[in-house]
């Protein structure tokens, strides 16, 4: 119980303050002690006993720290009534300290987290192994007549246990991955080794997990038919350690649901369901992922102690030369000469002679050459383009009016072309007569569109017009006959066909 | 109906024409932007001709050229270290020492970064004890500090070191926002051109002074044979013929050796550098000069538009004019600025507004000699300015009146040279 004076939050601000270090070692003094049994310390003993960080604190100091621990409820305080031997040690404050309820939950705690912190988180490979026999053992035990309910009930509960450490590990190892890229900063060499080792667990635990989860999924399909039995099994015998007196069948029913959750667990572990993949494929996706990653960021450190100096180390010296340049002009040079970044820079405009390939004696002076033709507007406003009013806003009707008449020419020629061929007559290819440029646009298109519809070249075919226009039917003549259409744009031959097109709509 | 195909001979010569003219192009992106990321429109053309531009550059000017499959770097080691006009863009010398300081943090940095992180590590870096006795002190407290971080921070982008993902840098100033950016190492790799990285001097032997600093950062082996001083200085030439704009004879008087073999050796020279780069030999009496046609290869153009640059090509014309009236005088400051107050009733009818104002010519004169000084047209003497021979390609002399009002077509410059 916690002493409500001390809300918990109070308990932990000893861990947190500027010499945590100090409290730290009381602390661990104090559940030490605990650990042998002695209930309680007096300061001089947690003067001798306590390994401190540094020096040793004085006794006013500890005194001081006790205090200030007791007031966050760490510590338990009590009068001491010993005796004392010395007239200072009498008018002294004399108290006795132990661990109180909270002190001691807060030290259990912090031992906790150092382990948690402290655990390797590493993929066992042994847990796989350990769920297929469990797996190997459960199938053996459906197997007979009437299955041993506390052989299964053993079985299932090792099973839970190690798949689930299995699962936090897994869970704890990917988190540490995520931390191992983060690792940037540290000391180049350290990190490539403690990379190196990372990949060569990975790649031996990614080739384990794709060899043993085939045969474990396996496993568990072969198990998921009589599984109900069994869990049932293992539910009934726990209801009996359960309390006495409570609702008997709601007991039961309330263990079989937690045995089949963690039974699903297992399944979707190893088993994907649906379109949600098996978390196993999920990890390996994942590991597999992360190795690149690691790579690269491997490479980028090695990227970055390249080249012959350190470049970081590099600019900062260069920072101090461009501090001790005098003025700008002294900093631009250093920059030039340091950095090369500077464009070209070179005269434009030559001498119309020159542009000429009039070559001037390399001996005459500038002076005596001719200058550089500027544009006049240039020399005398700064100007390329001529200043005046902005154009005026341009009347186009006539141009709209040329562009109206040119479409309604086009539009009738392309009538034109449909009256010429669409007559409805069947007429042979070749005793079309000559056909004008667009009539034969037109014609090609029907006749492009008629033939993609012919299956096989010795039937007739019949078909519309994309546009729906007009209607087409094509009728192969005998094979070996020609047909040649002289055209505007040249002739066009192939085999003779009998050509009817109507506009649709019409019958013919 | 077949058309005449072209013999395959021709079809062989189109296209090696057009592998050249690829490969010009190349060469001249390169120039101009010798860090060149994925993003640049020629950067297809660096990699397609990453070969034979590589051996161009190290024969031609022992320039050493990277191509990456994301970038590009020519490290153009400069052979003229006195130029103070090659600085990057609107740079100060406190933001060379924060934009080296920014590269630092990035070099340590995971591959994103955003404004306010690297803001916290610059002020970390700043508070190096040898910059304080500097006298450098960066806090970015004030908006102007702010500023100045986002400024390095737009160069970067520029540059194509940083790449920005989300976020943007005004917010930054006005503490309203932050901005996110992938840093991207290979450029960041590719920044520092020295021979020699600073730090890898011992701090009792480094150099300390400017010009030793200059030297060692540029420094180069040079091999004690005949033939490997003729190329040591066929290379310092091509590197001023390639990255300045004109190279005169006198600049060389400190190395008799260099002078000599220039004079003898300029038209070949020209000539092998003219025909890579498509620019165009101008051979004087004082020198050479590599020009550009077409006015690309450059930042800084003139003539040009606008008022600053209208102004320049006056004031170039006025000193060329004095020039020839008194060959050799340095003309003063003053009488470039009472010459611009003169102009103004002539011209100032073409000027912006501010330039029109009383008290402005100040600040164009100064615009305009520090433009005609970075073209080496120029030299300046404390408050004088002495006209350089090249100068007198801007010596106009009177325009024709007529031209002001016709479609000036008849004196405008030729077309450029057959591309094909």
């Amino acid at each position: 119980m916690i002493d409500p004076a001390h809300p918990a939050t109070s308990l932990f601000r000893h861990v947190a303050t500027d010499k945590a270090a100090h409290y730290r070692a009381i602390m661990e003094t104090f559940a030490a002690a605990k650990r042998q049994f002695r209930l309680q310390l007096r300061p001089d003993e947690v003067q001798i006993e306590a390994r401190w960080p540094g020096a040793t604190p004085s006794l006013d100091d500890i005194q001081m720290a006790l205090t200030q621990l007791a007031d966050w409820g760490n510590l338990e305080v009590q009068p001491d009534t010993a005796r004392v031997s010395s007239i200072e040690d009498f008018y002294r404050a004399r108290y006795l300290y132990r661990l109180s309820l909270g002190g001691e939950a807060v030290e259990a705690a912090l031992l906790t987290f150092a382990q948690t912190l402290a655990r390797q988180s590493e993929l066992q490979t042994v847990a796989l192994e350990d769920i297929l026999t469990d797996l190997n053992a459960l199938i053996a035990l459906a197997a007979a007549p009437a299955p041993d309910a506390a052989k299964v009930h053993t079985v299932l509960r090792d099973l839970v246990r190690v798949f689930e450490r299995l699962a936090d590990e897994a869970q704890a190892f990917m988190a540490g991955v995520a931390r191992a890229i983060e690792l940037q900063q540290a000391e180049v060499q350290a990190v490539i080794a403690f990379k190196q080792r990372l990949i060569d667990y990975l790649q031996r635990f990614v080739g384990d997990l794709v060899a043993r989860s085939g045969i474990i999924a396996a496993r568990i399909v072969e198990l998921d038919a009589v599984i109900e039995s069994l869990l049932m099994l293992a539910a009934g015998r726990e209801r009996r350690d359960s309390a006495p007196g409570a609702n008997e069948a709601a007991a039961l029913e309330a263990r079989l649901v937690t045995w089949r959750e963690r039974w699903r667990g297992l399944s979707r572990w190893f088993i994907s369901e649906g379109h949600i993949p098996a978390q196993s494929e999920l990890l390996r996706a994942r590991v597999r992922s992360a190795i690149p990653q690691l790579l690269a960021a491997v490479a980028a450190l090695n990227e970055r102690r390249s080249g012959r100096s350190d470049r970081s180390a590099d600019f900062r010296i260069m920072a101090r030369w461009f501090a001790d340049a005098r003025d700008d002009d002294e900093a631009h040079r250093l920059w030039r000469a340091g950095f090369a970044l500077n464009p070209a820079r070179h005269f434009s405009l030559q001498s119309e002679a020159v542009a000429r390939h009039e070559q001037l004696p390399a001996s005459t002076p500038w002076a005596d050459a001719p200058a550089v033709p500027i544009h006049p507007r240039l020399r005398e406003q700064g100007e390329v383009t001529p200043r005046g009013a902005p154009p005026h806003v341009r009347d186009r009707d006539a141009e709209r009016a040329m562009l109206a008449a040119h479409i309604a020419e086009e539009r009738a020629q392309i009538d034109a072309a449909r009256a010429t061929l669409a007559n409805g007559r069947p007429t042979r290819l070749s005793e079309l007569e000559k056909l004008d440029a667009h009539a034969f646009r037109l014609f090609l298109a029907l006749l492009g569109e008629a033939l993609v519809a012919q299956r096989d070249p010795d039937q007739a075919v019949e078909c519309h017009s994309a546009d729906g226009l007009l209607r087409i039917r094509l009728e192969p003549l005998a094979d070996g006959s020609r047909a040649s259409i002289r055209t505007a744009l040249g002739v066009f031959s192939g085999r003779d066909h009998l050509l009817t097109v109507t506009p649709a709509g019409d019958r013919p | 109906m077949s058309r005449a195909r072209p013999g395959a001979a021709q079809v062989g010569d189109v296209l090696s024409r057009h592998r050249e003219e690829e490969r010009r192009d190349a060469l001249r992106a390169l120039l101009m932007c010798p860090l060149m990321t994925a993003a640049h429109p020629d950067f297809g053309a660096v990699r397609r001709h990453a070969q034979e531009l590589r051996d161009w550059f190290s024969q031609s000017a022992g320039w050493i050229l990277h191509v990456e499959h994301d970038c590009a770097r020519l490290y153009k080691r400069p052979a003229d270290l006195g130029d103070a006009t090659r600085g990057a863009p609107d740079f100060d010398r406190r933001r060379y020492i924060l934009f080296c300081l920014a590269c630092a943090a990035l070099e340590r940095s995971d591959p994103q970064i955003t404004l306010r992180a690297l803001g916290e590590r610059l002020l970390a870096l700043a508070a190096d004890p040898e910059l304080a006795v500097r006298g450098f002190s960066f806090l970015l407290e004030s908006h102007h500090e702010r500023r100045e971080l986002v400024a390095i921070c737009r160069y970067l982008l520029s540059l194509g070191v940083l790449q920005r993902v989300a976020g943007d840098e005004d917010a930054f100033v006005s503490h309203a926002g932050d901005a996110l950016y992938d840093v991207q190492r290979r450029v960041l790799a590719g920044l520092m051109a020295s021979s020699r990285g600073a730090s890898t001097w011992p701090a009792d032997s480094a150099p300390a002074t400017l010009d030793a600093r200059l030297a060692a950062l540029t420094e180069e082996f040079v091999p004690d044979s005949d033939e490997g001083r003729r190329t040591a200085m066929r290379h310092h030439l091509a590197r001023r013929l390639l990255d300045d704009p004109v190279l005169y004879f006198d600049e060389l008087d400190g190395d008799p050796a260099m002078r000599a073999y220039f004079t003898n050796q300029r038209g070949a020279l020209a000539a092998r550098l003219c025909d890579a780069t498509g620019l165009a030999p101008e051979q004087r009496a004082e020198g050479l000069a590599l020009v550009d046609e077409a006015g690309e290869l450059t930042d800084v153009a003139m003539p040009a538009t606008g008022t600053a640059s209208h102004v320049t090509l006056l004031v170039a014309e006025f000193l060329a004019g004095a020039e020839r009236a008194a060959p050799g005088a340095a003309v003063t400051e003053d009488a470039i600025q009472e010459f611009i107050r003169e102009a103004v009733q002539e011209y100032g009818r073409y000027w912006n507004k501010a330039a029109r104002l009383p008290g402005a010519e100040q600040e164009l004169a100064r615009n305009a000699l520090a433009r005609l000084a970075s073209l080496r047209l120029v030299r300046r003497e404390g408050d004088a300015v002495r006209a350089l021979p090249a100068l007198a390609r801007f010596s106009l002399g009177s325009t024709d009146i007529v031209a002001r009002k016709s479609p000036a077509n008849h004196t405008a410059p030729a077309a450029q040279t057959d591309l094909f």
